[in-house]
């Protein structure tokens, strides 16, 4: 390392294990409730409850907890295309839907999916969904599914405030084993968007530039790459 | 291997039946759902009992765990029993014969309870065994869906009225009952409810509920499987059939033709069939005409959408058996608001009740609306921060290039520091990107807009009505 300006190293996304435990999800005035209806299964009032957020928000971590604690399979929209609903349903009352918003605009995984709910509600078992957005805002062409779907209670996990913004740059950071001072944190809660998905591009690109040019997550890291980070293309938007 | 099971006399199967029941009391459900349900009763060898189970593991578990308890059992019931063998029999036909004749015991119902056949189709992925508790078939129907509480109103007088018929009738009023309308309206209630009247009145009386998917998805493993004949005999031999949605058998033609055997072959009987539909016969596009004609000519009647009154009595009613206190204004509301059919009616009651339970609160308008507000409104609005910008000028009567001007009175730089604060709290910009909307100040600015607003909200309770209601106007 005799250059001054050493050439930016190439750094191999070897990917990281975020902590997917229940101790580890990070409880905030934006996902109390979600986390309180998790809480309080099996005690809900219909077959299926429906946690929705933005992108990057806990949904599908939320939905893991979930299916770990009471071992349900996990089944996603691509599955309806290829395995029968009764194999889908399985035999223990329970499954998490993750991302069941791919549904949308599919009559066929719509089909497959009213049946998997009626499979499961026929033995008092319940379904947990994930998605994006309520269902009482997804274009289903199958009636009978989307009106089950809108009696569902459906929880919103809402974009964070500063408090969540910063804990979860924390965990974050955490997750890839990054050590950030607080002033850090302070510095990129007061001049990012206020989003889950932008907390993630951040994060993945202060490590990579982290790594790149082999310095520490410092203020002056961050000013280089704030700028570049871009914004969610729904920032507006609220649940 | 079938004969195995046709000669099982009725006393084995009786003896088996309280065994199971005693077996049950001893363990638990929990324990005995998972591995003493699977058992199905096998023939008597000697003086040698066989009780089949599906795997090889189940076997070894069952043995070691239970073995001398069932042996203990057979011998308090049946003299000749001396001996309890577990044997594996992969799972023959995974249909039970709900109620069939005594020739199978597996599935065999002595109870007249209502059978379902959907045990069958969640085990036969896994390959356990399949036998129909009373206890589980009754956990196939829903336990509200009860005459009780069906409230009727003009909308759906005739269809309750039929159903009751049917229900309440030793006889076979009119073959089928076909009933039809949109999705939500009441068609399984009712279905359900007919079988819950039938099977307390009379046990005896074997009622097949299923939906016509699911007849589908069997009639097709059957196919595969080669057990078409147990999947007709387990039809052929109830006397009530209730076939729940059958537009989801439109178009399918190998489907169809089976429907239509097993639906001559009941009414030849002189057995009743219910069916609904959301559409009338006529209008069921992509059925054989053969099979049209036939579901239409016994009674079809048909539920329309509820009306207001229907409506307002049901959520009524339903907050009632909830013990759910509910101001009437929220009622009123609903019942004004969720037009679209029944079921989502309930299922919007059902969240207000566990909603203001869970975080307790009690249920007001405004709780309300904010609980349905992803139901009651059907597009996020995306609050922008020049939406926010114009109404904040509007609410304080300012020009909206103020927004952006360096002017720094009072009467224009509060309102202002309103319209940064609530851009900071109605959307997710940076506040670098307010600042900038903002004729270009800097994000600390912005900073120092919110903390004054907030400020100004503890102290000043007008102001803070003012702040309240913009934030209000914005977010409906």
């Amino acid at each position: 390392m005799t250059t001054t300006e050493p050439p930016a190293q190439l750094v191999l996304d070897l990917g990281h294990r975020p902590a997917l435990g229940r101790a580890d999800f990070l409880v905030s005035q934006c996902n109390a409730e979600a986390v309180a209806w998790i809480d309080r299964w099996p005690d809900w009032p219909a077959p299926g409850l429906v946690i929705w957020g933005p992108a990057a928000s806990g949904k599908s971590h939320l939905g893991q907890v979930w299916q770990a604690r009471i071992a349900a399979p996990m089944i996603s929209a691509a599955d309806l295309d290829n395995r029968e609903p009764p194999d889908l349903a399985g035999d223990l009352g329970a499954v998490y839907f993750d991302g069941a918003d791919g549904i949308v605009g599919n009559p066929t995984r719509q089909r497959a999916a009213l049946h998997v709910y009626n499979l499961i509600a026929e033995q008092g078992g319940k379904i947990l969904f994930s998605a994006r957005t309520p269902p009482g805002r997804w274009r289903i062409e199958l009636a009978d599914l989307h009106s089950r779907l809108n009696a569902l209670p459906a929880v919103a996990i809402a974009p964070p405030d500063d408090a969540v913004l910063g804990a979860v740059l924390l965990k974050l950071f955490a997750d890839r084993q990054l050590h950030v001072g607080v002033a850090v944190i302070q510095f990129a809660v007061t001049r990012m968007e206020r989003s889950f998905e932008a907390a993630e591009r951040l994060v993945t690109a202060l490590d990579t530039a982290a790594l790149a040019s082999q310095r520490r997550v410092t203020i002056p890291l961050l000013r280089e790459v704030l700028p570049h980070i871009g914004s969610a293309g729904h920032s507006d938007e609220l649940p | 291997m079938t004969e195995q099971w046709e000669h099982a006399d009725t006393t084995l199967v009786e003896q088996w039946t309280r065994i199971r029941a005693q077996l049950r009391a001893e363990v638990g459900d929990a324990a005995f759902n998972s591995w003493l349900k699977p058992l199905t009763l096998g023939e008597m060898l000697g003086d040698r009992l066989r009780i089949a189970v599906p795997t090889r593991f189940m076997r070894d578990w069952i043995e070691e765990n239970y073995g001398n308890r069932l042996t203990e059992f057979w011998q308090e019931e049946n003299a000749n029993v001396a001996q309890v063998e577990i044997i594996v029999e992969p799972i023959r036909a995974t249909v039970p014969a709900p109620g069939g004749p005594p020739r199978s015991p597996i599935g065999q119902r002595h109870d007249g309870d209502i059978a379902s056949m959907s045990g069958a189709f969640e085990h036969a992925n896994t390959g356990n065994a399949v036998t129909t508790d009373p206890e589980d078939v009754r956990a196939l129907l829903d336990q509200r869906f009860v005459f009780k509480n069906f409230i009727v109103g003009r909308t759906n007088e005739l269809a309750h009225a039929a159903a009751r018929r049917v229900a309440e009738s030793d006889g076979v009023p009119f073959n089928p009952l076909f009933l039809f309308g949109g999705v939500g309206l009441g068609k399984t209630h009712l279905m359900h409810a007919i079988a819950w009247h039938i099977t307390e009145r009379d046990p005896s009386r074997r009622v097949l509920y299923m939906s016509a998917e699911k007849f589908m998805y069997q009639f097709i493993r059957a196919l595969r499987f080669r057990t078409t004949m147990d999947f007709k005999e387990q039809f052929r031999s109830v006397h009530i059939l209730m076939i729940d949605d059958i537009q989801f058998i439109c178009g399918k033609d190998s489907t169809q033709e089976e429907f239509f055997h097993t639906f001559n072959a009941l009414v030849d009987q002189n057995r009743q069939i219910v069916v609904s539909a959301d559409k009338s016969p006529s209008d069921l596009d992509g059925m054989e005409e053969r099979l049209r004609s036939r579901l239409g000519c016994g009674l079809v009647a048909d539920i329309h959408p509820a009306d207001y009154e229907l409506r307002l009595g049901i959520l009524q009613d339903k907050a009632e058996q909830l013990g759910a206190r509910m101001p009437d204004k929220v009622l009123e509301f609903l019942a004004h608001k969720i037009t679209s059919n029944v079921r989502e009616l309930e299922g919007a009651l059902n969240r207000i009740v566990a909603q203001s339970t869970l975080v307790g609160r009690p249920v007001t308008l405004e709780t309300t609306q904010e609980i349905l507000r992803d139901l009651l409104r059907a597009n996020d609005r995306r609050v922008t921060i020049e939406e926010i910008q114009k109404r904040v000028a509007e609410h304080f009567n300012i020009r909206l290039a103020d927004m952006h001007s360096a002017r720094r009175a009072r009467a224009v730089a509060r309102p202002r520091q309103v319209a940064m604060y609530l851009a900071k709290q109605l959307t997710a910009r940076s506040l670098p990107e307010i600042g900038r909307k903002f004729g270009g100040r800097d994000h600390t600015t912005v900073m120092h807009a919110v903390r004054k607003v907030d400020e100004l909200r503890a102290m000043d309770n007008s102001f803070n009505e003012d702040v309240e209601l913009l934030k209000r106007m914005l977010e409906i």
